[in-house]
């Protein structure tokens, strides 16, 4: 092999496998590596076509060097999906260097294979899957034509043999998709949160929630199995933030509270809860909630749930809650130590407000109802566009601007009470949700992301607080649609409100929620599931063994037999056939169409050694003739030969 | 340690090599290439596809994430798919040889086979791999056939037999090699390597065919050869010089064209291939001049004649004398 690149077979398919699957990494990569990759896949394509030569072996190891360090220190690892990719980005590159062969081309079909693989790592939600099979197909299809031979010389071809292929293997992966034994965690640890995802954060500074709100993405779906709650009770509790440093609100870190009982009264809600992966641990819950899948999560001491592991795929509760409650019956010191502190300086006109209503001598049930009143008339504005704040951004929003979103009512609130001496703080999640007629289930939206407060009243516990409520009543009965201005920037998808496109969104979250449930949290227990439906009894592990060597037996049988059936004789025509019929006739005469002799001939001979068949030979003959070399042959022609066939007596 | 696992796979390959010959014995003209004697393991390439589906599980296993596992199976199956895909291109194929090329010492020898394939699917990128100087790649179109070749150093004249070797294919996604071995009973036949020019062939010439028991009188016509000074004009082809093929001399078996024959035993003093080198050196030197001549070896003498087919014969005789290899 000359070091010229000369004309490698397939390397056009390859470079297109290559970049459809780079494809969904785009907005991932640095865009030095999207760049490089695509500079070197045209230089590459245009060394093909001009004969250019390919670089020295010194030169591909100082790249392969240099793409090594440049990714070590953009990342600080190789290891993860994100380092993972970049790496093999470069890798790619780096081999469309020295592709001079078949083998090195097949290497960067296999990269191609991981690029699609880890962009399905990244996400695997429903309108991946179309294009993960195109990519899937063109891959396929660049690797056949590497090593099809001169059936790759056209692409109809290659592609007719690639869907053949991948439908012939269709049968067995949907069986392994079913029978392979999913296991209930990872076994090896994940780098958490490589990927930006959206949902609440554990911190929040006034500004954040709205924007969070702008998206009008799915945060989580409940199916319910009691009856649906009313609006005013769908508070979904995430994180509760605690300290404040005079601006934005924390949750602590490295601390250990004791933990509060709680006490339920009236009705159960039980649903399932589908989350989105959001990357964090929290567990929205409706408050409060009082029964969940204790190896899977546990309630944190400021009735947080929070699941064992961050929730990086899609992921199922089942939880019961109550709507009433009472959230301890004693405060622990450390909580109340906690809960009442704020910032040495800052927001006087804030801190001030709250000791005069202490000062008034009001008990602390009457403090929260004053300020509630306070919000309520004077006029405070709800809006997704509040105006920037400076330092003291409390006393601002308090006194001077008086617009502010859920968040801005919440930490204002909660500044107030702890400057009364009571203890508040800030908690998150999300209020309300959507119900889907058509699923019949509720969907919450990173829209719905929502802020309150949480006061202690000794004898009463931790009651809920909304400040919003007191502003805007609409946001809780309505959403957010129906709470702000029409000119606010909404998600475009809540702004719709035609009937129609509303069914379709339903039809086309239901899908998704169908896609959720069944496919991406397929596991273990949906497995067993399965087979319990199917018929077996109690299965386990065995059962999965077995059904899998059963399958992959069926299956080599089943492709055995379809090969059997590709590689089969060409069928022979009627006329032929029948011929064969006359051949094994004659064989009782000792007669035998010899290798090279075609069938008028064997017929003349035929005729020669038996006298006695000569007439109906002579007919046969000439009715075969008529069929085989005649101009138009009739359909009773071949009838005819049938019926003299049939007759022939030898 | 590496000679080590070099002699370990050396070895291995031995046993199996003589394991299968056991198990198929010798093969007979048309090799059908039947199932049992098919043989299929993954590539270097399909080795590491095989790591790559490996990783993959463990990483869609670890993730949990369905989506990455069900690529990860389609492309499992894709590969047993292939597998047996491969497997299929070379079952019920058919080894036919077509002919033979001889040649002298020292060039190659060649082995023109026929592969077959009476089915409606085409079977494509079979290659043919023995210790040969070349071996084709051929596609096989469906019920059709594709001729290949293996050509083959001659290193000594005589009978060459084509050694086992192997028809393979890695077809569809090269990640599978399926393989069948030959073990063929075909043979090519090696010349001598013809002697330096110089030495003359001396008596025993003849210039009549009348004794010759073939000869015919001038009826017996053997053929053209370009004209020389010298030759008759009665014997010209003029027929042939009227269509401008150029002036050509008539030549007739066994009539009054200068005839040799070639002893053995008037090169005393030589050895036996040197003595052959030599005869063989006279036969094509005479075949060139067009002139007629016999051939005289111990036990075997072929009357002068002339043509091809008699050059042919002449040095097939040359090339099996003495091997055991009876006449040509």
């Amino acid at each position: 092999m000359a070091e010229r690149p000369g004309h490698i077979r397939g390397l056009l398919g390859v470079l297109a496998a290559l970049a459809i699957a780079a494809v969904p990494h785009v907005t991932h990569l640095p865009a030095w590596i999207t760049l490089q990759l695509a500079a070197v896949m045209a230089w590459r394509g245009a060394a093909q076509r001009l004969d250019w030569p390919l670089p020295p072996r010194w030169l591909r190891m100082l790249a392969l060097l240099i793409a090594t360090l440049c990714v070590l220190g953009t990342y600080r690892t190789l290891n993860g999906i994100e380092a993972g990719t970049a790496f093999l980005v470069l890798m790619a590159s780096i081999k469309l260097l020295e592709t001079r062969n078949a083998r090195d081309l097949t290497v960067l079909v296999f990269i191609a294979y991981f690029l699609l693989y880890a962009a399905l790592l990244r996400d695997q939600r429903l309108p991946q899957v179309p294009w993960l099979l195109a990519s899937a197909a063109i891959t396929t299809a660049a690797l056949m034509r590497v090593h099809a031979g001169s059936t790759g010389d056209s692409w109809q071809e290659v592609a007719k043999r690639t869907g053949a292929l991948l439908l012939q293997a269709a049968p067995l992966a949907v069986l392994l998709f079913v029978l392979f034994p999913r296991l209930p965690g990872p076994f090896w640890g994940i780098n958490v949160s490589e990927s930006a995802r959206t949902g609440l954060g554990d911190e929040m500074t006034p500004g954040d929630v709205s924007d969070l709100s702008a998206s009008g993405d799915v945060a989580f779906r409940v199916r319910f199995f009691t009856p649906l709650p009313p609006p005013v009770q769908r508070y979904w509790r995430g994180p509760v933030l605690h300290e404040f440093d005079g601006r934005s609100w924390r949750r602590p870190r490295g601390q250990t509270f004791p933990a509060q009982q709680v006490a339920f009264k009236g009705d159960a809600i039980d649903y399932q809860i589908t989350l989105e992966p959001h990357a964090r641990r929290w567990v929205l819950a409706l408050d409060m909630p009082a029964a969940w899948p204790p190896r899977e999560a546990s309630r944190a001491y400021d009735f947080t749930l929070m699941s064992s592991r961050p929730i990086n795929e899609v992921t199922a509760y089942r939880v019961r809650s109550y709507p009433a409650y009472s959230a301890g019956q004693a405060l622990p010191a450390s909580i109340r130590h906690k809960d009442t502190q704020l910032p040495a300086e800052g927001n006087p006109r804030a801190v001030a407000l709250g000791r005069e209503l202490a000062a008034s001598g009001r008990s602390p049930e009457a403090i929260v109802r004053e300020m509630l009143r306070r919000f309520r008339v004077q006029p405070y504005e709800y809006t997704m566009r509040p105006p920037r704040l400076a330092d003291n951004a409390v006393d601002e929003f308090l006194f001077e601007t008086r617009k502010g979103f859920c968040e801005h009512y919440a930490s204002a609130f909660t500044v107030v009470m702890r400057a009364a001496g009571i203890p508040a703080r800030v908690v998150t999640g999300y209020q309300g949700g959507e119900f889907n007629p058509v699923g019949g289930y509720l969907i919450v939206r990173q829209s719905d992301a929502h802020a309150w407060s949480e006061v202690w009243i000794d004898g009463r516990g931790w009651l809920r607080v909304d400040p919003t409520a007191a502003v805007a009543p609409e946001r809780i009965e309505r959403g957010l649609l129906g709470a702000v201005a029409e000119d606010e920037p909404v998600p475009g998808r809540l702004r719709e409100s035609s009937a129609l496109w509303a069914q379709v969104e339903f039809r086309w979250d239901s899908v998704n929620e169908f896609w959720n449930q069944r496919v991406v949290r397929f596991n273990s227990e949906a497995q067993f599931g399965l087979l319990e439906r199917l018929g077996i009894k109690e299965p386990d592990w065995r059962a999965l063994g077995l059904g899998l060597t059963a399958s992959l037996a069926a299956f080599f049988v089943g492709l055995t037999l379809f090969l059997g059936w590709r590689f089969r004789r060409p069928s022979r025509d009627w006329p032929a056939r029948l011929h064969d019929v006359v051949a094994r006739k004659l064989l009782k005469r000792g007669l035998e169409p010899g290798r090279s002799e075609g069938p008028v001939a064997f017929l003349d001979r035929a005729m020669g050694s038996c006298p006695d068949l000569v007439p109906q030979l002579r007919e046969i003959r000439t009715s075969y003739v008529a069929l085989r070399y005649g101009p138009k042959p009739r359909p009773d022609d071949l009838t005819r030969l049938k019926f003299l066939v049939n007759g022939l007596r030898a | 340690m590496r000679t080590l696992i070099g002699r370990f796979r050396a070895f291995t390959a031995a046993r199996a090599r003589s394991w299968i010959r056991r198990r198929q014995g010798p093969d007979l003209d048309p090799v059908e290439l039947t199932r049992n004697r098919i043989y299929i393991l993954p590539t270097r390439l399909g080795i590491a596809y095989a790591a790559m589906l490996f990783a993959m599980v463990l990483g869609g296993m670890n993730y949990n994430n369905n989506l990455a596992l069900g690529l990860t199976f389609l492309l499992v199956s894709l590969g047993f798919v292939a597998m047996h895909h491969c497997h299929g291109t070379l079952r019920g194929m058919k080894l036919r040889l077509l002919a033979t090329q001889p040649a002298f010492v020292g060039q190659p020898v060649g082995f023109r086979l026929l592969l077959e394939n009476d089915s409606v699917a085409p079977r494509p990128r079979i290659e043919l791999e023995a210790e040969a100087d070349r071996a084709d790649i051929a596609d096989v179109p469906a019920a059709g056939a594709a001729g290949v070749t293996i050509e083959l150093a001659a290193l000594r004249r005589g009978r060459v037999p084509l050694p086992r070797f192997v028809v393979a294919t890695r077809h569809p996604l090269g990640l599978f090699r399926a393989w069948a071995v030959v073990h063929p009973d075909y043979s090519a036949i090696a010349w001598p390597k013809p002697a330096e020019r110089g030495r003359v062939p001396f008596g025993r010439e003849t210039d009549t065919g009348g004794a010759q028991d073939r000869a015919q009188g001038d009826a017996d016509f053997a053929g053209l050869r370009p004209f020389q000074a010298g030759d008759s004009l009665r014997r010209v082809a003029w027929k042939a010089y009227a269509r401008g093929q150029g002036l050509h001399t008539k030549q007739y078996a066994g009539t009054d064209v200068v005839s040799h024959i070639f002893d053995w035993d008037t090169l005393e003093g030589l050895d036996t291939e040197a003595r052959l080198a030599q005869l063989c050196r006279w036969v094509l030197d005479a075949h060139e001049r067009g002139e007629a001549f016999g051939l005289r070896l111990p036990g075997q003498a072929i009357p002068p004649n002339l043509g091809p087919a008699h050059r042919q014969h002449c040095l097939n005789a040359l090339a099996l004398f003495d091997t055991g290899a009876g006449h040509g």
